[in-house]
């Protein structure tokens, strides 16, 4: 096996990550190009994969005793079952609210597109940090139809997003959600599927930037997304900013 | 790697219940990993208090994103030991920029034979990438393994080696291309 082929700079870059020999800020680098770069974070997922059997060689090693009840203390309060649930409540209610408003207009589109439900624990909830949510609207058109439901809860630092389009369709593209903050240029911010739901938790960064009136916009693009630093390469199909309820 | 997904996995069942926010079954999973992740965490730090604080960390991060657990992609056990792996490692370069750790001891292969590791389904691929590593000259895998083991940086890597630091590159470069084409293959 000496006639191996190079691995290409990408590739080799994603495996040194992989493997863990990058200092820290080579390291860091890389961890902001995984989230901005859909093609290189597939690439260290392989060699996590590859290399993840030499873990099986690790013997383990029991935890101390107690540690468990110092996670769960840990524990957010507000956690995933909470916060899908706030966003199915949403997105329930601003259906509800479109129906109403636009019975007899393309209703077909959300007969076909109802997301999938999210089935989640009955759970108390405490109010903390409050949402910002937006409806992103079509650009195209009739500017009253949702295609995508989107909240912003501050205390997880994540984006909630679920895309009203049918799942399945077109499939050749991708979804790809952005965050445009004042004069900033639109930040990527990841991937959406058609009918689903989805959390993205954002950088702090990009956590910061969030706030009422910022706009979060959603552009078909080729599969691994817009290459164009600047912002969305394809048309932006639906836009909306955020806003307290 | 689909191989390393198995129709055993017993733990799947769990990644969905922990994300729709089920405690107890994130205090499932914790007794069934925490040992393994445990001993990922003191192998890279050396460490009981800081693999301590690491591990707390690898379980809440585990509870926020369990929601992004693909079981198409890898199995449970994989996942949450790479998460506790790279937070280790994120721990290790948080010591600063020169830190490495002396060695533990030295790097054992492994017999094939123990059986604490019946919760890694992955046997299959811990033989074949086993194997493949024995294909390279033994500086390589050596040097593969110890950066694997220890999480130590290329810089901490040559002073190790006492080699010079571009070397060390080349050599592990050159190590995992022909790793991945011996994985191929």
């Amino acid at each position: 096996m000496s006639e191996a082929p190079d691995l290409s700079e990408n590739e080799a870059l994603a495996a040194e990550h992989a493997l863990g020999v990058l200092n820290a800020r080579e390291r860091a680098d890389a961890e902001a190009r995984m989230a901005r770069d859909p093609v290189f974070a597939a690439d260290v997922e392989a060699w996590r994969e590859r290399l993840a059997p030499m873990l099986g060689e690790i013997d383990p090693v029991p935890a101390p005793g107690g540690l468990w009840s110092r996670i769960e203390r840990l524990l957010p309060a507000n956690d995933n079952g909470e916060l899908l649930g706030r966003v199915r409540f949403w997105r329930n209610s601003a259906m509800g609210g479109f129906g109403l408003a636009a019975a007899g207009i393309a209703a077909a589109l959300i007969l076909v597109a109802q997301p999938a439900q999210v089935v989640t624990k009955v759970q108390t909830i405490q109010p903390t940090g409050s949402l910002l949510n937006a409806s992103l609207v079509s650009t195209q058109g009739s500017k009253t139809q949702p295609l995508f439901i989107a909240a912003y809860d501050p205390d997880r630092k994540a984006i909630i997003i679920t895309s009203l389009l049918p799942a399945g369709s077109n499939p050749q593209k991708v979804q790809e959600l952005w965050l445009i903050a004042g004069k900033e240029h639109p930040k990527p911010l990841g991937f959406l599927e058609p009918g689903k739901s989805k959390v993205i938790p954002l950088r702090t960064d990009l956590a910061g930037q969030v706030a009422e009136g910022a706009t979060l916009a959603v552009s078909i693009e080729a599969p691994g997304g817009s290459t164009d630093p600047n912002g969305p390469q394809g048309p932006v199909v639906g836009a909306g900013s955020l806003s307290k309820l | 790697m689909a191989a390393a997904v198995t129709t055993s996995d017993i733990l799947t069942p769990l990644m969905t219940r922990i994300a729709a926010g089920e405690r107890d079954a994130l205090r499932q999973l914790y007794e069934a990993t925490s040992a393994k992740l445990f001993g990922v965490c003191l192998r890279i730090l050396s460490d009981r208090e800081e693999s301590e604080d690491v591990l707390q960390d690898v379980y809440v991060t585990i509870w926020r994103r369990a929601d992004r657990f693909d079981s198409g992609r890898a199995s449970v056990m994989t996942w949450v030991s790479t998460i506790a792996r790279n937070r280790a490692i994120d721990r290790l370069r948080a010591r600063g920029p020169m830190a490495y750790a002396e060695p533990v001891d030295e790097l054992e292969i492994a017999d094939g034979s123990d059986s604490a590791e019946t919760l890694l389904s992955a046997a299959d691929d811990r033989n074949r990438l086993s194997h493949c590593l024995g294909e390279l000259d033994d500086r390589t895998e050596k040097v593969i393994r110890t950066a694997f083991f220890e999480g130590i940086t290329y810089e901490a890597l040559a002073r190790r080696m006492d080699a010079p630091l571009g070397t060390v590159k080349s050599w592990i470069r050159r190590g995992l291309a022909k790793l991945k084409g011996c994985l191929q293959s």
